[in-house]
């Protein structure tokens, strides 16, 4: 057993926390979560700088090849910061997703430009039921056919430029790769309460062509279970840096507070309070790390790349290039004038492994 | 032993409930937010209804216009406006300020203020918190300074209920600057109209404005506006504050119920992963556990209005009761958005919303409750000391 961060690991969280402690104060946050799209399409371009969004995407499609450890630690500091992205949708389930289970096509034609950032993508899943689960996808939709309904709760679909969409076929569940633009489709804002965007997708008559079809027709919960998982465990490291930021700000002002003269931190009923909050967070940190090392365990151990061997292990290709030692190529030179960390981090965002 | 209201007392709901049904509390307007205790929005034109009906006097004494009622008839009351969800906001501060001025107040208060009172037409704020004084509320440093027949007041309130929208402030302030924490302060009723009264709103979670904060730089109040005679505002806190406490939370019982009720209906038509939630066992434990701590929260309320009529001492019970409605109501709420799952954050705005977006908004409002009236901290420590005789904590 060994707890310790990596070096490149290390190097990635501190550049990620000083990177968003001064682009992403609050102020800035909240401004970005009040406009149109959500998030600060400036900051999108400056983590794409950093290589962030592509730091689950293979090597040979121009990202760094991490593992889901590397993302886990990235969305903590993005929690920690209340960052308001679609770097989950994108560049953790869309891009397992393609990455995974698309054709070569696909992959060669999508995950570079999820990987620069230029392209956003989105998982079209859940319907009227609000069930994630394989019997509870109803929507109809066949390779060669056409789709008319609609799905719910469709994260950062307002600014996505592709959806992946599961139908209900004849075989079991297909899965799609469409363009957000086709005709016939609309995206409207569902009204949430807080900052995330969950939208209603509709379909009318849409095309579906055979090349869309996203792996194999039928198949499509079992291609999805990587990157639901690799999801909910970036969901779940950014809670922890949320929930780490708001125990740091309680016991700050626990510390600084005074009623009846004396801090309010030194009431035991306030000491117990903080001490239990802590206990959750840790917990919670340690449990999201080990499912994070157990989704990159299971990738490492995932045979080198064959499409549908892959669907075992959502980052077996990356890995195993990396682990061959492989240079992943560089597709856009660093901007000349990041500081030495943040240059670094984007580096390491490449080359992590 | 008897649990049931009064025959007279049920003829009275009955009453209400056929005066909701004349006057459907939904096309009343709103002039301010629902803050989620159970009294609803804040809407003038409700309150000047429940006027004309003489409810709003119904317990005053006979020589200022009122029917000499026993508390019991506001306890039902605003239990029935709470169980349809009307829009009762401002009542429990109008009789508050009623009580008092009727206990305390000058003949001009009487004569100016309380009639209007009596006829729905004035709405109250809490000048009480100051920014460096929450818990530890007697360190307030607003001051009060007699000048001639006025007083001129100093000094910095918030957390202020619907100031912007009310016509009148109840503001604590220090009168004797020399005395030590509970002596020498006094109540003031503060016009909203007067110069040097800054009120600026405080945007809350759900993005509407219920809170504000109110600067005082040299208000000058009529001297027949002290609540009272000076010192006595302390004493006029703690029954203000047990008063809030009671009334201000008594309400939520039977909105809970609503709320309950309407989750329960939910569960019996919403299918999750293809089983029904009611066939959920753990939905259904969660929903009877909370149905049980609702009825438990709704009967402390009933035992305690009914020692309050028995004129018995309630030394630890109102702090008891506000500290198990706000936890039952929280907890409510979150297991409404747990139930709604993928539903639950959608606003009233979302032509998705279930329940009309009210969990969310539940959700969110109530959770500042265990510390507006009195933390569940500061008020678990008063039912340790006063109810159970432990001895307090050390305090600087």
């Amino acid at each position: 057993m060994d707890l310790h961060l990596t070096p490149d690991q290390q190097l990635l969280v501190s550049t990620a926390r000083d990177f968003l402690r001064r682009q992403c104060p609050p102020a800035v946050m909240a401004e970005s979560v009040a406009s149109e799209r959500g998030f600060s399409e400036e900051l999108w371009k400056e983590i794409s700088v950093l290589g962030w969004p592509g730091l689950l995407v293979p090597a040979e499609y121009g990202g760094s090849g991490g593992s889901m450890i590397d993302v886990a630690l990235l969305l903590e500091e993005m929690g920690r910061a209340c960052f308001p992205s679609p770097y989950t949708q994108s560049a953790v389930v869309a891009a397992t997703l393609i990455a995974t289970a698309g054709s070569a096509a696909q992959r060669e034609g999508h995950l570079p430009a999820l990987a620069r950032g230029d392209r956003i993508g989105a998982l079209a899943l859940a319907e009227e039921s609000a069930s994630i689960d394989d019997k509870s996808i109803t929507l109809p939709g066949e390779p060669g056919g056409r789709v008319t309904g609609r799905k719910l709760f469709v994260n950062d679909a307002h600014v996505a430029d592709e959806l992946i969409v599961a139908t209900r076929g004849g075989s079991g569940l297909n899965l799609f790769l469409l363009e957000a633009r086709r005709p016939g489709i609309t995206v409207l804002p569902m009204e949430a309460m807080a900052g995330d965007r969950p939208c209603e997708v509709s379909f009318a008559d849409v095309v579906l062509r055979g090349e869309d079809t996203l792996g194999a027709p039928g198949r499509g919960w079992e291609m999805l279970r990587p990157a639901l998982q690799a999801g909910a465990l970036a969901r779940a490291a950014e809670m922890v840096g949320c929930a780490q930021r708001i125990l740091d700000i309680a016991v700050e002002h626990a510390k600084g507070r005074k009623q009846f003269g004396r801090p309010l931190g030194s009431f035991q009923a306030i000491q117990h309070a903080c001490a239990d909050l802590l206990r959750d967070v840790e917990t919670a940190r340690g449990q999201g790390l080990r499912g994070a090392y157990r989704a990159s365990r299971r990738a490492q151990r995932a045979p080198a790349p064959g499409r549908h061997q892959l669907l075992r292990g959502a980052l077996a290709p990356s890995l195993s290039q990396a682990h061959r030692g492989r240079r992943p190529r560089l597709r856009r030179p660093v901007a000349p004038s990041r500081d030495r960390g943040e240059r670094h981090g984007a580096r390491l965002a490449r080359r992590t492994a | 032993m008897d649990f049931e209201f009064s025959p007279d007392e049920q003829a009275f709901a009955e009453e209400i409930r056929g005066f909701l049904r004349a006057h459907p509390p939904e096309r009343f307007p709103v002039d301010g937010m629902d803050a989620g205790y159970g009294s609803g929005a804040h809407s003038r034109a409700f309150l000047s209804a429940l006027a004309e009906r003489g409810w709003l006097a119904m317990t005053w004494p006979r020589a200022f216009g009122g029917q000499e009622r026993s508390l019991m008839y506001t306890l039902v009351l605003f239990e029935e406006l709470a169980a349809v969800g009307a829009p009762f906001g401002p009542l429990a501060g109008c009789q508050q300020t009623a009580e008092g001025i009727i206990r305390y107040g000058s003949e001009t208060l009487r004569r100016e203020v309380l009639p209007r009172i009596g006829r729905g037409e004035v709405t109250f704020w809490q000048g009480f918190s100051e920014p460096e004084s929450g818990s530890d509320l007697l360190s307030l440093k607003t001051e009060a300074a007699r000048r001639g027949d006025e007083y001129v007041l100093r000094g910095h309130k918030i957390w202020s209920s619907h100031a912007g929208i009310a016509d009148y402030g109840l503001v604590l302030a220090r009168t004797d600057a020399s005395a030590r924490r509970h002596q020498g302060l006094s109540m003031f009723v503060v016009d909203n109209s007067s110069l040097g009264l800054d009120i600026r709103p405080i945007r809350s979670l759900t993005g509407e404005v219920y809170h504000h904060e109110v600067f005082l730089d040299e208000v000058r109040v009529p001297a027949a506006y002290l609540l009272g005679k000076e010192g006595e505002g302390f004493t006029q806190l703690l029954r203000g504050l047990d008063t809030d406490r009671f009334w201000g939370r008594f309400y939520k019982a039977p909105m809970l119920r609503r709320v309950l009720r309407e989750l329960v209906e939910y569960a019996n038509v919403t299918e999750r992963g293809g089983a029904l939630l009611a066939r959920d066992p753990g939905v259904r434990r969660r929903l009877a556990t909370l149905a049980t701590d609702v009825e438990a929260v709704r009967l402390l309320f009933y035992r305690i209005a009914w020692m309050i009529r028995e004129e018995l001492p309630t030394p630890y019970e109102t702090a008891l009761v506000k500290v198990m409605a706000d936890e039952t109501g929280q907890a409510v709420a979150a297991l409404g958005m747990e139930m709604l799952g993928l539903y639950a954050p959608l606003t009233g705005e979302s032509r998705w919303a279930k329940l009309g977006g009210s969990i969310q908004h539940l959700y969110q409002t109530s959770l500042g409750q265990t510390i507006a009236g009195g933390t569940s901290e500061i008020l678990r420590s008063t039912v340790a000391t006063r109810g159970l005789g432990l001895p307090a904590e050390a305090r600087a």
